[in-house]
């Protein structure tokens, strides 16, 4: 049986435990819909979301509103926005002391992947909202250094990684970069009201332009 | 070289032994300790205790990104995440392991392991041939020497071509870009992540940076700034074998375009700077060279 990552409302083809991509468009276009979507796995799988720019419980929200099935024991929101004194979340809240912060969120995933594999949860999902906000508060080279960092850690434990960008203003070149990081990028836009990706270095993937449901 | 820093001496060997016995292993009890050890050698990999008697694992991880930016740094700890003050050590990024995880020594070796091997704490993307382009660097580089003027006369032609007043050829290995010729600029050893031709390795043929200060990668170069390098241009030396080992560059103190023409004319000198490399080895190799 193939251990690969499914993507079952998406025109994605099944992804290889290990992989990283870089999810790239602007937000209202559907970049951060299709990050989301694609964080959303089977009952088995785990989820952690880091969270630069929504507070946990709207982060939560937005979890359940796009398919993930969150679970306190197998859902993990690393805030970085703070300031949220809603109790009622229903994912592990785990809190880092801002996006610039970039070691306090590195430690973090790797603090709580941990406790995942200790109670046998080995296929995660690993979602980070947005990048874009970590260029603003950190300089490429750092926000560099912590994106190879996860994405080899990553592909250690065989997960799968959803970096969400939208290139709104940054320089192409930061953005290219960061996807040098990565095994593959995905790019999203929206084309008369209807959201499209089409991604490269991924095998088996669609490379032209393809329609996806922004709004499930 | 593997550096292991703990003020438990017990603790200390534990994490010694649980490390592969292949690698060169440093230990220390102290911060001052083992910022002794890294003036002496580069670190590849440093795996620390958070506490230590006279300062904190994570100022340690501050120093050894100074020395050897590249290097793995994990912190490996009796101390809680909770308890640990990132927000000001926010952009050294290292990993974090504790030690009261059951399988927590074999969980380490296997993070070094992994860290040695795909070099992913590096600030810059690595060339997907990156072993085999080293090792390739390896058999072509070991004797700049007996390369005499041949590579100063390429880099001089290359200024007068391009009519500007700097033109280099570097070698760019795991961690540092070394100078095989420079003519009208002079650098020593530089750190990867500090260099233009790290990223150009990465690019197909030619690569122009028009001004460097607009470009959000070396915007902040210090090097580049101090050098007064505006205007970069490579192209890859590349070995027979197809594992590009180094750049030809040319430099110049105000932004400037490039013309198709000039992109051929910096491969031709590219190609030839190689073909001295491939000619010098294939001598070496057959023994042909004598002692002047």
């Amino acid at each position: 049986m193939s251990d690969d990552y499914r993507f079952t409302d998406l025109p994605l083809d099944d992804i290889r435990p290990g992989t990283s991509v870089l999810v790239s468009g602007p937000t209202h276009d559907g970049s951060r819909s299709l990050g989301m979507q694609m964080l959303a796995g089977e009952y088995d799988e785990g989820a952690i979301i880091v969270t630069t720019n929504q507070r946990a419980s709207r982060m939560a929200e937005d979890c359940q509103r796009f398919g993930i099935d969150v679970r306190d024991d197998r859902t993990a929101i690393l805030d970085c926005v703070g300031d949220d004194d809603d109790p009622d979340v229903p994912a592990r809240v785990l809190p880092v002391s801002g996006p610039a912060d970039l070691t306090g969120i590195g430690m973090r995933f790797s603090d709580v992947y941990r406790e995942f594999k200790t109670t046998d949860i080995d296929r995660v999902r690993t979602g980070l909202c947005s990048v874009s906000t970590l260029l603003s508060f950190g300089d490429l080279r750092t926000v560099s250094r912590f994106v190879h960092t996860l994405v080899g850690r990553i592909d250690k434990v065989d997960g799968l990684g959803v970096f969400v960008v939208d290139p709104t203003g940054h320089d192409e070149r930061a953005i290219n970069t960061l996807a040098q990081f990565c095994s593959g990028q995905i790019e999203v836009r929206d084309r008369d009201g209807s959201a499209e990706l089409r991604t490269r270095g991924l095998s088996d993937q669609p490379r032209e332009w393809t329609p996806f449901d922004a709004f499930p | 070289m593997i550096l292991c820093v703990d003020p438990s001496e017990d603790d200390r060997e534990a994490t010694r032994a649980a490390l592969d016995s292949t690698y060169e292993v440093r230990t220390a009890a102290s911060l001052s300790d083992a910022q002794g050890v890294l003036s002496e050698r580069p670190v590849e990999c440093l795996v620390t205790e958070y506490d230590l008697s006279d300062g904190t694992g994570l100022e340690l991880v501050r120093a050894v990104r100074n020395d050897a930016p590249d290097a793995a740094c994990i912190l490996f700890t009796d101390t809680t995440l909770d308890e640990i003050d990132t927000a000001a050590f926010g952009d050294v990024v290292a990993e974090y392991l504790p030690k009261d995880d059951p399988d927590a020594h074999d969980e380490l070796a296997s993070l070094v392991e992994h860290a040695l091997l795909f070099r992913d704490q590096t600030a810059y993307p690595l060339p997907d041939d990156e072993d085999a382009r080293v090792a390739a660097l390896e058999r072509y580089a070991t004797d700049p020497e007996s390369l005499g003027d041949s590579l100063d006369r390429l880099t001089e032609l290359a200024t007068a071509l391009f009519d500007l007043d700097a033109a280099a050829i570097g070698l760019i290995d795991a961690h540092e870009q070394r100078f095989l010729s420079c003519f009208g600029i002079s650098f020593g050893p530089v750190e990867r992540e500090e260099t233009v031709c790290t990223y150009a390795l990465l690019d197909e043929g030619v690569t122009v940076i028009e001004d460097t200060s607009e470009d959000p990668r070396f915007e902040d170069n210090e090097g580049l700034q101090a050098a007064d390098i505006r205007f970069y241009a490579s192209a890859p030396i590349t070995t027979p074998e197809g594992h590009t080992i180094g750049t030809f560059c040319v430099y110049g103190d105000d932004p400037r375009t490039v013309s198709e023409r000039e992109r051929e004319l910096l491969s031709l000198l590219a190609d030839e700077a190689m073909e001295q490399l491939v000619l010098r080895r294939r001598l070496r190799d057959s023994g042909g060279e004598r002692d002047e």
